[in-house]
């Protein structure tokens, strides 16, 4: 069996380690004895989206993403194709934003994807810190970095998850990212996959499932070292001490 | 002088004195921070007294070699230099750095004053401090948790560099955010750059810096890389291009782990083992050049020069080799794994990685180095350590490169000198640099003969 995943523009949106997203989906293919293939489309290059089983659109400046946009206008038909008809796409920061119909920023007015009812505008503060969710999907917490100057409305659309400490989509709403049939966009980079392997499998499954049938099954791989670096960051802010530090240590 | 001034002088003088005699801490930031609730102006103030000029030092990488070989080569000349101590590159850290200088009237002794500034606290040290010149090193991903994205660094330089219009940038144009950054500021600027390939693979990191062109967008071509974006470009739309440098070094090679070059008619024999400090080198050499200062002992300086200033630095502890070192982003990170793959004999290699604020919170960057080599690097063993271990264990994991991770650095440092393959490297992330540093050389003295357990 074989996955090909298709990461779209990797010279503009490249910025906070989405290469570990990609290491991810391919290793944890070939642990388990599977295929898969990388194919990097810069910007430009045209893409055929029927050859494709997952999509990753990573984070960029707000300058880049400018940039980006550009280009989504010639696959924004392909790509909503693709998202109904059950293609899995993860989408960070950038491109969690990127899907939506637009991105305000204090000087333009960035046209999105469209493909999700979303909307983004862009406030002075960032949004800088780490985060950890509570996920309907996942019996354990999803951790991550989040740091994004945009407020995400993501409407009646569902979220990929609670806001257990950080905060999220607009920093108030106490949810964070949008989950839309096999499409997670989410602002968590830090690599979000390394550390949340519980995501990474239920992505491929999607893809493997859409491409082989419904009883293909994941077997499980000895996460260990996974487990302990989800954990450290899941634990520590389940610690109320250390968090109270944390936010003194934030204001002086 | 203003009483104001003076008093803000004392009061410094006496918090530093106070730090000292309680034990805590080195105080190189709370005197600046006192000077400056007694006296607002006293950075201007100090910055008037030094006799000849001031010149500050910028950029992601390489800033404290580059303001320590300018520090050097002024004194060399005879001069009297002020300087600020590693790290203390915040308003508070180089306003203690002038008032602690300062003698008990109050005065400065200084001919020049070399100043190493962070790049968001530019914005307010500039226009206070009015420097002659400022050095550029180059601009690249840095603690994005604190600044953000690139783009936000490239706009906080140049909004310091155009509030001092008569400042004269020294720039590298190899690397184009500085080069545009420069060349739309408005301010003079002599430029330097490396026209030779001097990078090996390992160390060319592919991770760029925006390579589309600020003025059109489209993207930039180019003949080759240095590393990240640093590179000979041109615009293949707009006619933006790599300028032919002022200052350049050339007939660059290696000898015996030392670099050999030319340099405006010197041939250095330097004693610098990786490239980028040759960049090092030569931004300082255009630095001084734009001062117009003295240069009579330059070479003679440069060729016994120390750039491993704790940085790099290299113990015996147990008869085995141990080097420390510094990589805290992306690009730093890269030139140790090329460091570390130059050296063929089999080696230890310990990583600590901590996210304190001081280090970035955010931990992200270590995907953006490519660890892959480090499975040609005859390691005999790798071990993971500081807060995020387990991070830097699953970054090497998804490499299929295997490791272990410890709790307690000292006690693995020692097992490793004593029944490893006596060449030890221990490459750690900003915190915990110096309390590595004192662990070793601690170890080092009570350590030979291999007497403690």
């Amino acid at each position: 069996m074989k996955l090909t995943i298709g990461h779209l523009y990797p010279d503009l949106l490249n910025l906070y380690g989405d290469r570990g997203n990609i290491q991810c989906f391919r290793k944890r293919l070939e642990w388990r004895g599977m295929e898969a293939e990388v194919i990097p489309f810069l910007s430009g290059d045209t893409i055929d989206f029927s050859q494709l089983d997952i999509i990753l659109l990573g984070g960029g400046s707000d300058r880049e993403q400018e940039l980006v946009c550009g280009h989504l206008k010639s696959i924004q038909q392909d790509f909503k194709n693709y998202v109904e008809d059950g293609g899995v796409v993860l989408a960070v920061c950038g491109g969690y934003q990127l899907l939506g119909k637009y991105y305000k920023t204090d000087k333009k007015m960035i046209e999105g994807l469209s493909i999700l009812d979303i909307t983004t505008e862009w406030q002075p503060e960032r949004l800088i810190r780490n985060i950890v969710l509570d996920s309907p999907l996942f019996d354990t917490p999803v951790v991550g970095f989040e740091n994004h100057g945009g407020r995400t409305y993501i409407g009646s659309h569902t979220p990929f998850g609670k806001v257990f400490y950080g905060l999220g989509n607009t920093g108030k709403s106490g949810y964070e990212g949008v989950l839309y049939k096999n499409v997670i966009g989410t602002y968590l980079h830090g690599p979000l996959l390394p550390k949340n392997p519980q995501v990474c499998d239920y992505l491929l499954e999607r893809a493997l499932k859409r491409k082989y049938g419904d009883n293909i099954v994941l077997e499980p791989l000895k996460d260990e070292l996974e487990h302990l670096a989800n954990g450290y960051i899941a634990g520590r802010y389940s610690d109320k001490k250390y968090i109270l530090k944390e936010t003194i240590k934030r204001h002086i | 002088m203003k009483l104001r001034s003076v008093l803000a002088i004392k009061c410094a003088k006496c918090t530093s004195y106070l730090i000292k005699k309680l034990n805590r801490g080195s105080g190189v930031t709370l005197p600046g921070y006192v000077a400056r609730l007694v006296d607002p102006h006293i950075l201007s103030v100090m910055v008037g007294m030094v006799k000849e000029k001031t010149i500050v030092t910028m950029g992601t990488n390489g800033k404290t070699t580059t303001n320590s070989i300018l520090y050097h080569a002024l004194e060399a000349e005879g001069k009297k230099v002020i300087i600020n101590r590693t790290g203390a590159n915040m308003l508070n850290g180089i306003i203690s750095a002038f008032v602690l200088a300062a003698d008990k009237h109050c005065r400065l002794d200084a001919d020049y004053a070399c100043i190493e500034v962070d790049e968001i606290a530019s914005v307010n040290v500039l226009p206070q401090l009015k420097p002659d010149c400022a050095l550029l090193t180059n601009i690249s991903r840095d603690q994005l948790d604190r600044f953000g994205e690139v783009d936000i660094t490239f706009n906080k330089l140049k909004t310091a560099v155009t509030s001092v219009p008569d400042t004269k940038l020294i720039i590298n144009c190899d690397d184009v955010l500085s080069y545009t950054l420069a060349s739309e500021s408005g301010n003079t600027f002599v430029t330097y750059g490396i026209s030779e390939q001097i990078f090996d693979d390992i160390s060319r990191s592919e991770i760029r810096e925006s390579i589309f062109c600020r003025s059109c967008e489209k993207k930039l071509e180019y003949d080759f890389f240095h590393y990240g974006q640093l590179g000979i470009y041109h615009c293949p739309n707009c006619g933006l291009k790599r300028p032919e440098p002022d200052f350049t070094a050339a007939d660059i090679s290696l000898e015996d782990e030392l670099y050999t070059f030319s340099m405006d008619g010197m041939l250095i024999h330097s004693t610098a083992r990786t490239p980028y400090n040759i960049y090092n080198t030569l931004s300082a050499y255009a630095a001084l050049n734009a001062l117009e200062a003295d240069l009579a002992h330059f070479q003679d300086m440069i060729e016994s020069f120390d750039y491993g200033n704790n940085r790099e630095s290299i113990f015996s502890i147990n008869s085995a080799r141990v080097q420390l070192h510094l990589a805290k982003n992306p690009i730093g990170f890269q030139q140790k794994i090329s460091l570390v793959l130059k050296d063929e004999k089999p080696k230890d290699i310990i990583i600590q990685i901590n996210d304190t604020y001081q280090d970035g919170e955010d931990i992200s960057w270590l995907w953006d180095v490519d660890f892959q080599y480090l499975a040609d690097a005859e390691a005999a063993t790798i071990t993971t350590a500081g807060t995020r271990k387990f991070d830097m264990g699953l970054r090497l994991k998804y490499e299929d490169i295997s490791c272990d991770n410890t709790t307690d650095l000292r006690s693995t440092i020692i097992e490793r000198t004593k029944r490893g393959t006596g060449n030890l490297y221990v490459i750690v992330n900003y915190s915990g640099l110096y309390s590595t540093n004192y662990m070793l050389t601690e170890l080092e003295k009570t350590q030979k003969g291999g007497e403690e357990a």
